[in-house]
């Protein structure tokens, strides 16, 4: 099957306008200016795109909640992907924007937005001026602008460099980065379909998402849900990485097994025996290497049905080699430098984690701080503002539920006795 | 016959040593827990262990404690941390030696110790100021205030450690 | 009831406010739902999750709007599967909360034992220790053990400065945000900022002169933790030993509240002292704000150099002298002065001093004489406008928002009463319409919807403009400030004329949230004006001196240059002065009578809302000085043998009975306190935590003639011919600068002495250009015969052929009371050859 979404796998060089416009490119957009931008939004709830930026709500259904007043309406397009072991959004950035673009367009013209803005991380600096060039050549053929296509519905498009923040993956975080404002997660509601950005009406959609719609614009929404399954229809871009032997993104309908998905890659590293699965980057829990597993669909509901989330399907395979201990350590680390601080939770929480981690790893705890990393875990679990703090617990409490042994096995009995000071030397002073 | 018996009693007592003690010439010993007048206490190092916090006056139910507090400098440096005892008293004719400042005090500044033998003439001298609190630096050391290099003690209680 | 719905807490249902914040309402009814970030002066955040509740709606019914009831006869709730944060939350009608199931104390006993690892614990060295809500809030909810080891916590600056005013320990901050906050939303002053983030998230200043704004102390009121502190209270006591005494700020018309922290004091002589100020609750008033002049503008009640006994010249110089021989001459003096007595009092001159001045007055002319009664400064007139149509009683700003439009003419009031600055800003946060006419850019143009540029003298032909306006005319509420800037007494008493005009065309006087305010330059000198004294009178003492001259807290001298030689002695004029320090005008005088500060005694003072409001002795005073009113009855009854009155309560008292206005306000009535909300003043483990409380008295505001139903029909007064400049003149226009060099309060602050500028010009850039003068240049100013030095500020947005000298930064030459014209030339710097 020919790939919908990493198109210049087929077609080298269509994320160049020209390339682009030749097979077939803007027929979408084309097609949803001659449309009502109610009959879009219908044909995209009808398709059951579900968002692929990691939650899974289904698109259509929330451009349906913009509401239709006057004034500015705004749409944003979440590329600062940052989740570990995540790269889809980059290679459509890079290789075929030119579908983003007009996806971003259809979705504008369909809530009557007069705006779109790009979010990129700041480690896509080189995209940056590719993405601008490419807007530009559009805005020569007449899709950026005043009066699109003789519609009448004009919109501008902006590039927007982050300053290398996790939380600015976060749809309110991001808004406020754009805004100028520190990168933390706004209090909702109100919500930004509501009060986005520049507290105007706001869609906000992952890259990923927004390059599925202009086929399905072209094709209808019929076609797209003959692909993958019938609660998460549609192609998905899996990335994988970790102990794998052909690292890198892969376009499949949704619905394939994990076996499938690592034969595909070529198997794990080496030859060795699969021990874990992180099915959504640092996010998502740890999954076993069990068949259960292993046989299960990748789609939104099954993977949520094994206790985990399929997120934005950025899988990264650990080998039998892998200490999980180490791996959990790292995750936390991640965490703890990301946290944004807004939130006590998950401010303190990440650093306790950490901490603590730390030291079983370095073979400095005992059981007991076993128990209590999972005791801080749950303690953050629900309490904090965004995703991030709950995010932050899941490895951990997945590397406990079904690895709690290697985490024992670095502990000892009795906790080392600090070296002791005397109490004749104590000397005042600083730490 | 009674009366034989009662003086058979005395009689016994005559052999053994005397509970009373000649009174100032001789001193019994105090014993290791009683309470006496304060003494302020220094660390090892000369810095005074009192941090001005009031909470031996708070504590105090005589009412008895007077502390005012000023901030240290690396220049003029008496205690560790920030803040440290301008002035402290304690009024010893209202002192009940009860001990609770020395429950309260977060650094065991402040300890009871074994003199009991205050007297005064005046009402004014009651009052204990600093001065006659505080214990002298450790033979060798440096007093208080002195000048310390910076940044170097800049905790109030230095000893605080984790729950045992 | 509309305006209540039904909220169902722990099972029982409660009427609270519609769109009332959660928290609130929970409060209101007695819940106290414990919070961190949430502060009800700003707007929620939802950051610190300390409010996490269960939160759930109940069914109801469309048709009878009763509640859904379940199988036991209870609301049928339907609970959201996650704790929801209260503060974020808008209490509709059926919305139900569980604030004691095991799921929400352990959420809460989570959140405290989280914010304490890394909390340095240091509370006994802490300044917040003993009125702390986190320290509240973990007696409630902490764990009874840490289980964060302390070696893991983090190590941060315990002393970092934001400002010289303002200190930072940044292992104590929370992160909750309440000081920038309190900067963006309520200040205006985005001068504070977090950096960083996650655990390494902190507070910074952003502006240079570091935490550059006239409200920096409040950040220390609101912060939940000890973390930010002032420079002038550290380490001062333990809030447990410190008694709160009711007091009223002396420094501008505002009014505020303020609660001076008291405690003995060792090196006062074991005295009771003032530690500290803050602000005292008056929703009406100040809210819970004072600006940093009333914060730290205490000290001078206990200066070295404050004068502690009376003071007679002999053989041309001034000697100390006991309070019977400094009184008898005084009596003597008015005795045989036939009536030619005069009185002059300045802006901290309590309602009972005046009155006893008055009687002196009086008496001495045998009979009512309020020509002889003035007013200091007296370039401000026109009192009897707002005697008419003044705010109206039971106005607030904390209650205006759409629909009221707030004008503020010739006058910047974030220098002249800072308190209002912030109020009027945030009513127009809220949807006020304000309106600024001035001549040159102020602080509050920031904030208003339309800014009219007048040029001085213009004011008038700007106000009838306004008559016209439909944000003017068909406004719901209208309040005019009318400050003096620009103006002479004259002048002003014209335009003051002229607001009231727009007042009452309009129809816009004596309804609630209605009236004029005239932006007066003393504590008491609305005061002033009710018991009869006027700046009219002022101006005829000053130009036809009587024999006997009675100056109370007016430095005549320093601050007008037209009055340097005024009170040079002279053969068979007698000047008595009351001040609390050898002023340049006390200098001068024949009797100085040392006076008392405002935490000495007790007293009451008339705000620029009309607001009488008590202040109570609150440090012991110092052995000498007396208060003005004691001082004044004796020497009344040296001369009449009049019995005086016993304690400043009953002078009060006979003020109630002969001043119409003040009817009924005895000290008992304006001691009175009623419910305040929000509730900020006590140790619950909601917003409490510090000294806010008011156990005072609110005051109470004197009604106008139009709240009495008796609207005056006010005239417009007629465009006066604007001053006509020849080429090459300059017109010297003197303006307030909140912090300056009046001894009172120089004397008062010393951590202030860096933020009072050098005096300084500002030119139009043209001007400037000019006289040759630059950026920065010092330049010689002269102006009714009095030459100063400044150091000239070129600013394009100043009018052409305009001066604007701040008052009272060089008390040496003083500026000029008034706008006049002058000159200006450049000191030439000798090139200095090493």
């Amino acid at each position: 099957m020919a790939n919908i979404l990493l198109r210049e796998k087929d077609i080298p060089g269509i994320g160049q306008y020209d390339t682009y416009v030749q097979h077939g490119g803007y027929d979408g957009l084309k097609k949803a200016l001659g449309m009502k931008p109610d009959e879009v939004i219908q044909v995209v709830k009808d398709s059951n795109l579900r968002g692929r930026g990691g939650a899974g709500f289904p698109t259509g259904m929330k451009w349906s909640f913009v509401p239709k007043t006057e004034g500015p309406k705004y749409i944003t397009v979440n590329a600062d992907e940052s989740e570990p072991g995540t790269f889809k959004d980059r290679q459509i950035l890079e290789y075929n924007f030119q579908q983003l673009l007009e996806g971003s367009l259809i979705c504008a013209y369909a809530v009557q937005a007069s705006a779109v803005y790009i979010y990129a991380r700041g480690e896509f600096w080189d995209i940056g001026p590719h993405m601008e060039a490419e807007i530009e050549k559009a805005r020569k053929a007449g899709w950026v602008g005043q009066n699109i296509g003789g519609s009448g519905w004009g919109c501008e498009v902006y590039v927007h460099l982050g300053a290398g923040a996790y939380i600015c993956g976060e749809e309110s975080a991001l808004l406020n980065s754009i805004e100028g404002k520190l990168g933390q997660p706004r209090v909702r509601p109100p919500f930004p379909a509501v009060a986005g950005l520049y507290a105007r009406p706001t869609v906000i959609n992952n890259v990923e998402t927004l390059a599925n719609v202009p086929q399905i614009i072209v094709q209808g929404a019929a076609w797209f849900k003959s692909i993958g399954t019938e609660k998460s229809p549609g192609p998905k871009i899996f990335c994988m990485s970790g102990h794998i032997e052909k690292p890198g993104n892969y376009e499949f309908p949704l619905g394939l097994t994990f076996r499938q998905l690592i034969e595909a890659a070529g198997g794990v590293r080496g030859g060795k025996k699969l021990k874990a699965i992180l099915p959504s980057g640092a996010s998502g829990p740890l999954l076993p290497a069990t068949d259960k597993v292993l046989d299960t669909a990748l789609t939104y509901e099954d993977v949520a049905a094994l206790g985990s989330v399929l997120g934005s399907a950025s899988v990264i395979i650990l080998d039998e080699s892998t200490d999980m201990v180490w791996a959990t350590l790292k995750m936390a680390r991640f965490f703890k430098h990301e946290s944004c601080g807004k939130c006590t939770p998950c401010r303190e929480g990440t650093y306790w984690l950490l901490k603590r981690l730390e030291a079983i790893y370095a073979k400095k705890a005992t059981p007991a701080d076993v128990q209590l990393i999972e005791d801080v875990a749950k303690q953050m679990q629900g309490k904090s503002l965004c995703a991030l703090g709950d995010f932050a617990t899941s490895p951990v409490m997945s590397a406990l539920k079904y690895w709690r042994d290697e985490f024992l096995a670095y502990t000892q009995p009795q906790k080392p006795a600090p070296a002791k000071a005397g109490k004749d030397k104590v000397v005042a002073g600083g730490d | 016959m009674n009366i034989l018996r009662g003086l058979l009693t005395t009689v016994k007592h005559l052999p053994q040593e005397k509970v009373t003690i000649q009174y100032p010439e001789r001193e019994r010993p105090t014993r290791e827990r009683f309470k006496g007048r304060h003494h302020l206490k220094r660390y090892d190092n000369g810095l005074e262990k009192c941090i001005g916090c009031s909470l031996c006056a708070a504590a105090c139910p005589a009412d008895a404690i007077w502390v005012e507090a000023a901030e240290n400098t690396d220049e003029q440096r008496f205690s560790p941390g920030e803040r440290y005892a301008k002035t402290y008293e304690i009024n010893m004719l209202r002192c009940i030696f009860c001990g609770y400042c020395e429950d309260a005090c977060p650094t065991e500044a402040i300890v009871l110790e074994h003199d009991h033998q205050l007297s005064f003439t005046n009402r004014r001298d009651a009052i204990y100021t600093k001065t006659m609190l505080i214990d002298p630096p450790a033979e060798g050391m440096e007093g208080t205030p002195r000048q310390v290099e910076p940044g170097v003690y800049t905790r109030s209680i230095p000893e605080m450690q984790n729950p045992k | 009831m509309t305006d209540t719905v039904r909220l169902i807490i722990d099972g029982v249902v409660h009427q609270v406010p519609k769109g009332a914040n959660l928290v609130d309402a929970a409060k209101m009814v007695g819940n106290d739902i414990p919070v961190f970030c949430y502060h009800p002066k700003l707007a929620p955040v939802g950051m610190c999750r300390m409010c996490l509740v269960e939160l759930g709606q109940a069914g109801i019914d469309k048709d009878t709007g009763a509640f859904q009831l379940d199988d036991k006869g209870q609301p049928a709730i339907r609970w959201q599967p996650r704790l929801a944060t209260a503060c974020t939350t808008v209490v509709t009608d059926g919305m139900a909360i569980k604030t004691t199931t095991p799921q929400v104390t352990e959420a809460r006993d989570d959140i405290v034992e989280f914010l304490l690892t890394s909390h340095p614990l240091d509370c006994p060295v802490c300044d917040k220790g003993g009125e702390c809500p986190l320290q509240n809030l973990t007696m409630r909810h902490g764990p009874g053990e840490s289980r964060f080891l302390y070696e893991e916590k983090q190590h941060l600056a315990k002393h970092y400065p934001l400002g010289d005013l303002i200190y930072l320990d940044r292992e104590r901050c929370i992160q909750c945000a309440r000081c920038t906050r309190f900067q963006e939303e309520l200040v205006g002053d985005a001068v504070l900022a977090f950096h960083e983030r996650g655990r390494r998230l902190q507070i910074v200043t952003t502006s240079n002169p570091p935490f550059d704004t006239y409200f920096s102390g409040n950040t220390t009121d609101i912060c939940p933790v000890g973390a930010l502190t002032t420079a002038d209270f550290r380490f001062g006591a333990r809030p447990w030993e410190l008694t709160g005494v009711p007091s009223i700020c002396p420094h501008c018309p505002v009014g505020c509240n303020v609660s001076a922290s008291t405690r003995l004091d060792r090196e006062s002589g074991g005295k009771i002292v003032v530690k500290r100020i803050m602000p005292r609750q008056n929703e009406s008033v100040n809210e819970i704000w004072i600006c940093d002049k009333g914060r730290f503008g205490h000290h001078h009640s206990r200066h070295g150099e404050r004068l502690t006994q009376p003071l007679i010249r002999q053989g041309g110089k001034l000697v100390p002298a006991t309070w019977d021989q400094a009184l008898a001459l005084i009596a003597e003096k008015i005795s045989a002065a036939d009536g030619d007595v005069g009185a002059i009092a300045g802006g901290m001159v309590s309602n009972e001093d005046l009155w006893e001045l008055r009687q002196v007055v009086e008496n001495a002319h045998g009979g009512k004489d309020h020509k002889s009664l003035g007013v200091y400064p007296y370039r401000l007139s026109g009192a009897e406008w707002v005697a008419k149509v003044g705010l109206s009683k039971g106005s607030n700003f904390g209650q205006m928002g759409k629909g009221t439009t707030i004008v503020v003419i010739a006058s910047d009031l974030s220098e002249e009463a800072p308190i209002w600055y912030l109020r009027v800003k945030n009513a127009a946060d809220r949807g006020a319409h304000l309106i600024t006419l001035n001549a040159r850019p102020t602080e509050l143009d920031r904030f208003a919807k339309s800014k009219l540029k007048i040029s001085y003298g213009g004011e008038i032909a700007a106000l009838k403009s306004l008559t016209e306006k439909p944000e003017v005319k068909d406004a719901a509420n209208v309040v005019i400030f009318v400050g003096g800037e620009g103006l002479d007494r004259a002048g002003h008493a014209t335009l003051m004329q002229g607001a009231a005009s727009v007042l009452t065309s309009t129809g816009h006087a004596g309804k609630v949230n209605n009236g004029l305010i005239g932006v007066w330059a003393g504590a008491n000198t609305q005061g002033a004006f009710d018991l009869g004294y006027s700046s009219e009178a002022t101006e005829s003492l000053l130009n036809k001196r009587p024999a006997v001259l009675i100056l109370a807290d007016a430095d005549i001298v320093a601050e007008d240059a037209a009055n340097v030689s005024l009170l040079a002695h002279r053969e068979g004029k007698f000047t008595v002065v009351s001040e609390m320090f050898l002023t340049a005008t006390a200098a001068q005088a024949d009797v100085v009578l040392p006076r008392q500060s405002f935490v000495e005694r007790d007293g009451t003072v008339t705000s620029g809302e009309r607001r009488v409001q008590r202040f109570y002795t609150a440090q012991t005073p110092l052995d000498g000085p007396r208060p003005d009113w004691k001082v004044f009855a004796e020497i009344n009854r040296l001369r009449t043998g009049s019995k005086p009155k016993l304690s400043a309560a009953a002078v009060m008292k006979e003020i109630t009975e002969k001043i119409a206005a003040y009817k009924g306000l005895t000290y008992a009535e304006l001691g009175k306190v009623n419910k305040q909300f929000p509730d900020v003043g006590g140790d619950d483990p909601y917003y409490g935590g510090t000294a806010y409380e008011n156990k005072g008295g609110l005051g109470v505001q004197w009604p106008t003639e139009a709240d009495q139903g008796k609207v005056p029909s006010v005239s417009m007064p007629a465009v006066g011919k604007a001053r006509k400049l020849e080429s090459g003149e300059l017109l010297i226009v003197p303006i307030v600068e909140l912090f300056d060099r009046k001894p009172a309060f120089a004397a008062s602050a010393p951590l202030l002495h860096s933020h009072v500028p050098a005096p300084y010009v500002v030119l139009n850039s043209g001007d400037a250009k000019t006289l040759n003068l630059v950026d920065g240049d010092k330049a010689i100013l002269s102006s009714g015969g009095v030459e100063g030095e400044y150091t000239v500020r070129v600013d394009a947005a100043v009018p052409a052929q305009t001066a604007l000298v701040a008052r009272n930064l060089n008390l040496k030459s003083p500026t000029p009371a008034v706008p006049m014209v002058g000159s200006i030339r450049k000191v030439e710097v000798v090139a200095s050859h090493v």
